[in-house]
């Protein structure tokens, strides 16, 4: 009797057991149904549905006025505001070759570095074009992706028009930039966790970015964007401090100059803090020229700078 | 594992009380589900009519059925995606029994002899010096050096744990675990070197690439993970029942007739071969090669001859499960892998801990 | 036979076995007696391969032990362990068939037979890490048991006994010495290590007496139990009576000697 209730109790455990297994499974399953579905891709010839990989990239196309014909954007294109509501593929450098395909695109823009290469391979086996953007952050580079993105959808006409306005302001830029009379030391601070500055030294956008606006960069002997020895960054004495904001940024003025790094500096006793969106500041697309001229009339406050002259594309303001 | 393997396994585990033959069925049609809903459900939308007619016609030889797209995204992308899923949850599940069953120790995984810290390392240094190395290796080599560079710095450093851990001709299981825990926070320390030499971007491939993904499986990494996991499973079901001995004590298994030494050599190469083949194909995926071997003792009892092929199956179909949240979730993007695993996994096995502590105990 | 030859086991330069001899013939109980720390456990270890032995030999049949593959010697001596944790929930059915790396067939009416004879009917299923200490001993005595049961049927082997009743209460040390007495009248070999001189005078055929990891005397239990050696390897004296069938020690007669 004993025995045979116990059977019964240790049989009961074991249904549980298994039960309880069947609806994590039945859950799991229960999930991925739900989960949000895109629609299929339509085959068709015409019209183009763009995938558009980098922030640069996706800027030029809305530019050229073809920002209808982007289906899927990554996390990186935050600008202008209509690319945020698109389906988003996630990190450039990782990106999933169904995911991409989902979205049912006839043409992969994407800025270099894109990946992973497995993926990329996929794309062209599925007879999807992948035109691949060469990045750089100058005049000349900013200008050669609006070509290159205007050729690949077949805009060269607007293309033109696009590299002659951007041009016009990198002169306008580059004029008052010239008679500025002093280069402020200014450093740019990625991240701040942990309380170590990641600082943006030479051969980074940042450092680009920095000397269209007539700044100096204070932290240029550091090469890439790494954590900045406290000492170095005192010793580098910078007058002011550049920083991103939105898409979760909160490097505000008071958690930067609380950081060792920068007590003392000329910086932290005037407070100085300029704080611009990330795409905008280091996107180095159509906008660059204006984020400069934002950054320089920010930093030199005796200059009276003039704004740059408002384009369509450049109207809306960012995050 | 085939049929009869089961039958086997089951046949030898041969007590009652334990619903071994259940429990195997069960793994056994979970995995087929998973490896199903694997190559059915996906971000891209094909009718599951339409995924095995593609799948019919290709095997058969057929003329191909369904658009070229979406031949490409069942054959090229969820084929061998699905496969490489199912073989590296097979393995990490697997190997995670073995190190357990070493270790004489439900809370064992592979981490502890290094495969990971090692292959970790082995991928950032690639990540950060590899771009020449890649030139030099013939043409279809050159999207898995990557992999094949984690795969040989997984072994190389448990291999090193190992010899470290010898003495006399014994391993001592403590001095494996010092040995692995110091040389593991010596890879670390690599890796800390190599992501501050790396550029933003490349910390960002490590990051990702530490997070796991079956995102980049292709063909060839099935191909080149597949003897390696397969050799770990069939030298695991012949290290079962010396395991089962050694879970009595390491005097009393030797004097069953266990050959000791060889079984923990054995099973820790086996091991670091085959997890690092898996992390090569997958990136880091955590928690598997913990929570699976434990999920499978649960039903099947702790004996190793049925919890060998219980964790494979079972392992293959977590993974293919955690992959296929991994990407219907943040669709068309693509949540990493590991993440997913260790969202389930680790409040699973916080669960598991507390209300079974004398399973661990 | 299963010989130890000139045996000494070194640790961390300490001999704990020095130049012991020690014979286990087939049909003999052979009864390692000696104080604490004399090394009875670290011979018996050596002479079962578990310990390396720093000179001397240990021979089955004439072979060195350490000249066979651990499989083939577990086919022929079986060692049951002081106090064995296991570490995974194995049911008592299971531990016994984890032991069994040799043989097949080692079907659940035999499991059971052999928990019934270690008096642990109905315990197949329950699990081992839930059993007290003594019913550990007694799953164990069992595994070891069905292994040289699985590994040379026609031949008993030989059984090694560390303390074997040292968790049990009075009836079952009865049951597992009854068990070793069947084994060495079926034809086997026993070693065993006991605390209790009357239950070794009761269950040995030979005596063998360690202290200081030396052999102080060895044979037929009237002639090594004398007040004598006793008194020589436990540094006490003591009284020991005679009485159907052997000597018996009453601890109330025994005293520390100066």
């Amino acid at each position: 009797m004993l025995i045979r209730r116990q059977k019964a109790i240790r049989a009961c455990r074991l249904a549980a057991r298994l039960v309880s297994l069947g609806v994590v499974v039945a859950a799991l399953l229960a999930v991925a149904g739900l989960a949000p579905r895109v629609a299929a891709a339509q085959p068709q010839a015409s019209p183009l549905r763009i995938v558009s990989i980098g922030g640069a990239v996706n800027e030029i196309l809305f530019a050229l006025g073809m920002g209808d014909r982007v289906v899927a954007v990554d996390q990186t294109s935050r600008y202008p505001a209509a690319a945020r509501a698109l389906p988003d593929v996630g990190y450039a450098r990782a990106l999933s070759p169904e995911g991409v395909l989902s979205v049912g695109p006839t043409l992969i823009l994407a800025m270099e570095g894109a990946g992973p290469p497995s993926t990329m391979e996929v794309l062209k086996q599925a007879s999807v074009p992948v035109v691949v953007i060469p990045d750089g952050h100058d005049r000349e580079a900013v200008l050669h992706k609006i070509a290159a993105v205007a050729k690949a959808v077949g805009a060269e006409e607007k293309g033109r028009a696009l590299a002659a306005e951007v041009s016009d302001d990198f002169a306008a830029l580059d004029a008052m930039v010239k008679v500025l009379p002093e280069r402020p030391r200014a450093v740019f601070v990625l991240s701040a966790s942990g309380g170590a500055a990641v600082v943006g030294g030479s051969d980074t956008s940042a450092d680009a970015i920095l000397k269209l606006a007539g700044l100096t960069n204070a932290m240029a002997e550091i090469k890439g964007f790494k954590p900045a020895l406290d000492e170095a960054a005192m010793s580098a004495e910078p007058e002011a401090v550049v920083v991103m904001r939105g898409g979760g940024q909160v490097l505000d003025a008071a958690t930067v100059f609380a950081l060792p790094a920068f007590a003392g500096t000329p910086a932290a006793r005037d407070k100085r803090l300029v704080a611009l969106p990330g795409s905008y500041l280091l996107g180095f697309g159509p906008r660059t020229p204006r984020a400069a001229r934002d950054l320089a009339a920010a930093l030199h406050p005796g200059a009276k700078l003039p704004e740059l002259p408002a384009r369509p594309w450049s109207t809306e303001p960012d995050q | 594992m085939s049929m009869e393997g089961i039958a086997m396994a089951t046949a030898e585990a041969g007590t009652r009380g334990r619903p071994v033959t259940a429990g195997l069925t069960l793994f056994a049609v979970l995995a087929v589900a998973a490896f199903v809903g694997a190559l059915a459900i996906g971000p891209f939308t094909i009718a599951p009519g339409r995924v095995f007619a593609v799948l019919w016609d290709w095997i058969t030889g057929a003329a191909p059925a369904g658009s070229l797209r979406e031949r490409i995204v069942v054959l090229d992308v969820r084929l061998p995606r699905a496969l490489v899923g199912a073989l590296a949850g097979s393995g990490m599940a697997v190997a995670g029994a073995l190190m357990q069953g070493v270790f004489r120790n439900p809370l064992a995984d592979p981490s502890l002899v290094g495969v990971a810290p090692g292959a970790a390392l082995a991928a950032v240094a690639f990540v950060v010096f590899g771009a020449p190395l890649v030139a030099l290796l013939p043409q279809p080599l050159q999207v898995v050096g990557l992999p094949l560079a984690a795969f040989a710095g997984g072994l190389v450093t448990t291999l090193v744990i190992a010899r470290l851990a010898e003495h006399d001709g014994r391993t001592s299981v403590a001095t494996l675990l010092f040995a692995g825990l110091a040389l593991g926070a010596l890879a670390s320390a690599g890796t800390g070197v190599m992501v501050f030499l790396a550029s933003e971007q490349q910390t960002r491939d490590f990051l990702f690439w530490t997070l796991g993904s079956l995102g980049g499986a292709t063909w060839m990494k099935a191909a080149l993970a597949a003897p390696f996991v397969l050799g770990l499973l069939a030298i695991a079901v012949g290290l079962a029942r010396g395991l089962d001995a050694l879970a009595l004590g390491e005097a009393e298994a030797f004097h069953a007739g266990v050959s000791v030494e060889r079984l923990k050599r054995t099973a820790v190469v086996a091991v670091a071969a085959g997890v690092g083949a898996a992390v090569a194909a997958t990136g880091v995926v955590g928690f598997v090669g913990l929570v699976v071997p434990h999920l499978a003792r649960l039903v099947i009892g702790p004996s190793h001859r049925a919890l060998v092929p219980a964790s494979a199956l079972l392992g293959a179909a977590v993974l293919l499960g955690a992959d296929i949240l991994a990407r219907m979730i943040a669709a068309p993007a693509e949540l990493p892998l590991g993440v997913v695993t260790a969202l389930v996994g680790a409040p699973f096995f916080l669960w598991l801990l507390l209300k079974r502590r004398a399973f661990v105990g | 036979m299963y010989r130890a030859e000139n045996v000494t086991v070194t640790a961390s330069g300490r001999r704990l076995v020095d130049g012991a001899s020690l014979t286990v013939r087939p049909g003999r109980v052979t009864v390692l007696v000696g104080p604490n720390g004399a090394g009875k456990s670290t011979l018996l270890k050596a002479m079962s391969g578990e310990h390396r032995l720093a000179t001397g030999r240990v021979t089955l049949d004439g072979i060195s032990i350490h000249d066979m593959r651990p499989l083939e010697l577990a086919r022929r001596r079986a060692v049951l362990p002081q106090a064995a944790e296991v570490a995974f929930p194995f049911t008592a059915a299971e531990v016994i068939t984890a032991g069994l790396m040799a043989g097949e067939g080692h079907d659940r009416a035999r499991i059971l037979r052999l928990l019934a004879r270690v008096d642990l009917p109905g315990f197949a299923d329950r699990r081992y890490d839930s059993l007290s200490g003594g019913e550990r001993q007694r799953v164990q005595l069992a595994r070891i048991l069905a292994q040289l049961d699985a590994g040379k049927p026609d031949a008993p082997g030989y059984l090694f006994l560390d303390e074997p009743t040292a968790s049990l209460d009075l009836a079952h040390q009865l049951t597992v010495l009854n068990i070793a007495r069947a084994h060495a009248d079926a034809g086997g070999g026993v070693l065993a290590v006991l605390h209790d001189l009357n239950l070794a005078a009761m269950v040995a055929d030979e005596i063998v007496v360690l202290a200081g990891g030396r052999v102080r005397a060895a044979g037929p239990v009237a002639e090594v139990l004398t007040e004598p050696v006793l008194a020589d390897a436990f540094g006490i004296r003591l009284r020991i009576g005679v009485a159907p069938p052997g000597p018996f020690i009453l601890p109330q007669n025994v005293q520390a000697a100066e």
